[in-house]
């Protein structure tokens, strides 16, 4: 019996130790070098008066040459010394590589320490909050957080304005935050981002939305890839509300169909009988690009479809993934169904050099890593912030390569 | 015990899975006019391939009365490291697909050791490997998801093995015929081998097995090794199909597969099981992932009758051994 009880309480403990590792093995690479990072912790102690300190501390920190930006650590304050710890959602997708190399940009530009850590996958609530607990103990001075859930982070955020570490909230804003612990949000505009999507595609399809009557009606799909992320929420409510209106504006009745999260947010929508065009949402029951892609085969089959947008990578590239044995997308509405995403990776920008997607709108991960850290270095030199709202935008084939669209586009 | 063959050499238990999936199939076209397209056709059978893989190796570990829930994970990490090693490191695409199977392997044999050697018990023993190998590719990778070469590149042409693009542009599942002949051969291995019969022995009685002079313990490792071979395979059938692995993802496709098994008859037990009924089994997981979206359930509901058909298929078995 003895001997039995050891074992569980051996492999509990087993389970236990790995699940730590886990969770902070993932997040390795993409951190600063350890090693640098102990240089400034003589700035660390100094948090509570950060100005006096930025003088003291150009000597232990200076920046590393490493990210080929080293030229611009001459420019005016390249010295300052802080030492900021950057809690991400994940590093699942490549969208994450581009706000560390915006990091990474603000780090040579202004020769301060960033710390990155992030959980295995955007669902692992609990690893996150565990690692923003983790980043306050180590009393920083900031920290730019970007929230898998916005709930589950009030705690540690109360706990941070305690110690008096400023928080900046990156990629998604923290809604019910506690008075004054977050100093400023650099987010995209979700609600808008959507809407630019559909913006960009009503007039590619204006003509067959004006020829649809309520017996011949046309279909508009969206696939979302959860119904719970808010970012997600209002990306996919921004693109059917805009789309809604549009379509009303050329006089037609909308009805939207499919998941009930989107179908009861949307408001005034017309009965499916008696509506001339119908937006039907997908969400698939787990978020992965294969479950993604039979939600939008089920919606690209259907006769009456004319367009589908994915709102996201993973459910762009599900719309991709259908479009394989489909083979129905096209740039012309008369000869096939018209297709946008969000966001990029490989697959998508594939997609729309090659004419199966019209475009995408791109958010820019790397200028909100760069402004996050940037709004966090102010805030330690007592400058007073604001938000920083970023903006979505749509690229095509054609501007895919423009300077203020390309650095956004990771592969 | 099922094993009087009926229905044209079929067990009862894998005639009967038959039926069920004609009905769903007849079902779904009655309730979904866009069910009954050939693109959808394609989609289960793209849907099934790494799932059919999965299912085909957990079913040796499932028959000794085991299991391994490292396979889901596993199949995720070993296609990023592959994957990895292909896109960001140059290196030829053989060497990617060999390191997907060989690192399979290796983790089947790891957990074949924890199990058979230092008798750990097998959920416990594959949970933590389960947990390794999810956070294995991500470590080893930087963190960063990786896409796999398009199919249509001279690196990516493996990837017709599964899913052939034809040049009129229609697109031929022709993944469908390799996974029948692995069927083939897995059951010949199953029902005609040492291997297969030892397998069966340990699930039936292991005690009795051993004292009959069989080197238990090699062929419970080897059962173990079996699984990661194919998660292995699996990982490589996944890319192909839908070329984008994310970091951590693939928790939850084992359930799939061993769900797949059990549907199919294979004993929760251990000691019963076919590779034929596993095969139609993951075929019953797949139409049923594919088909209820199209009949118009929505995501929840979806993920609620999956457990109830589990649960189903579960009960046959335990009845069918009281009676």
């Amino acid at each position: 019996m003895k001997k039995k009880a050891l074992a569980i309480l051996l492999g509990a403990a087993m389970v236990l130790s790995m699940t730590a590792c886990g969770g902070g093995s993932s997040s390795e690479a993409p951190k600063s070098d350890a090693g640098s990072a102990a240089g400034t912790s003589s700035a660390a102690e100094a948090s509570a008066a950060p100005e006096a300190s930025s003088g003291a501390a150009e000597a232990s920190a200076a920046p590393e040459a490493s990210s080929g930006a080293a030229e611009a650590s001459s420019t005016e304050g390249g010295n300052k010394g802080y030492n900021f710890q950057m809690i991400v959602k994940s590093f699942q997708s490549t969208y994450w590589q581009a706000a560390i190399q915006g990091v990474e940009q603000a780090k040579a530009e202004l020769g301060v320490e960033v710390e990155a850590n992030g959980p295995a996958t955007e669902s692992d609530i609990a690893d996150q909050v565990q690692m923003l607990d983790n980043a306050i103990e180590k009393k920083p001075d900031g920290i730019a957080l970007a929230a898998c859930d916005t709930n589950s982070v009030l705690d540690s955020l109360a706990k941070a304005q305690q110690a008096g570490i400023p928080v900046v909230c990156f990629d998604t804003g923290v809604a019910d935050a506690p008075e004054g612990s977050v100093y400023a949000t650099v987010a995209t505009d979700n609600t808008a981002a959507g809407a630019v999507a559909a913006e960009n595609m009503f007039p590619v399809i204006e003509e067959k939305i004006k020829a649809a009557t309520a017996d011949a009606k046309v279909r508009i799909g969206e696939i979302n890839q959860d119904a719970t992320a808010l970012n997600i929420q209002q990306r996919g409510q921004g693109f059917i509300n805009k789309m809604k209106e549009l379509c009303e504006g050329a006089g037609k009745k909308v009805a939207v169909v499919g998941n009930e999260f989107y179908v009861n947010a949307t408001e005034n929508a017309a009965a499916e009988a008696e509506a001339e065009v119908i937006i039907e949402v997908g969400v698939p029951a787990q978020t992965t690009p294969e479950q993604c892609s039979t939600e939008a085969q089920k919606i690209m089959s259907k006769e009456d479809t004319i367009a589908i947008f994915g709102s996201n990578q993973t459910s762009a590239e599900g719309v991709i993934g259908a479009n394989q044995t489909l083979n129905k997308l096209s740039t012309d509405p008369a000869q096939g169904i018209i297709g946008a995403g969000f966001d990029a990776g490989t697959p998508q920008k594939e997609a729309i050099t090659n004419g199966q997607f019209i475009g995408a709108v791109t958010q820019s991960p790397l200028m909100m890593g760069y402004e996050a850290v940037v709004t966090l270095a102010k805030i330690c030199d007592g400058e007073t912030v604001a938000d920083v709202p970023m903006d979505g935008y749509w690229y095509t084939a054609e501007t895919m390569g423009d300077e203020n669209i390309a650095p956004n586009l990771y592969d | 015990m099922a094993n009087k063959k009926t229905f044209g050499g079929l067990k009862v238990r894998e005639a009967m899975v038959l039926g069920i999936i004609v009905a769903m199939i007849i079902l779904f076209s009655i309730l979904s006019p866009t069910f009954r397209t050939y693109p959808t056709l394609v989609s289960v059978l793209d849907n099934s391939y790494y799932i059919t893989l999965m299912a085909l190796g957990v079913t040796f570990p499932l028959i000794t009365g085991g299991v391994d829930l490292s396979i889901g994970t596993g199949l995720a990490s070993y296609a990023l490291i592959g994957g990895f090693l292909v896109v960001q490191k140059g290196m030829p695409i053989g060497i990617g697909l060999l390191a997907c199977i060989g690192i399979g392997v290796l983790i089947g044999l790891f957990n074949g050791v924890l199990i058979a050697i230092l008798d750990l018990p097998p959920f416990l023993a594959t949970l933590c490997t389960c947990m390794i190998t999810r956070g294995l590719g991500p470590a080893l990778c930087g963190g960063f998801g990786v896409s796999w070469p398009s199919a249509v590149s001279s690196q990516g042409a493996f990837r017709n093995v599964f899913k052939f693009n034809s040049p009129s542009g229609t697109v031929i599942p022709i993944g469908i015929v390799s996974m029948l002949v692995l069927v083939a051969i897995m059951s010949f291995v199953l029902d005609h081998t040492r291997v297969g019969r030892y397998t069966i022995a340990i699930g039936s009685n292991k005690e009795a097995t051993r004292l009959a002079g069989v080197n238990i313990k090699f062929y419970h490792v080897l059962a173990y090794v079996i699984s990661g071979f194919f998660a292995g395979l699996a990982g490589i059938a996944y890319a192909s199909t839908y070329a984008t692995i994310y970091p951590g993802s693939g928790a939850g496709f084992e359930l799939d597969a061993i769900g797949g098994a059990i549907v199919g008859g294979v004993s929760a037990s251990g000691g019963v099981g076919t590779i034929l009924g596993s095969f139609l089994g993951v075929i019953v997981i797949c139409l049923m992932k594919v088909g209820l979206p199209f009949i118009g359930l929505q995501a929840n509901w979806q993920q609620i009758f999956t457990g109830i058909v589990l649960i189903v298929a579960v009960l046959i078995d335990v009845v069918k051994k009281k009676k």
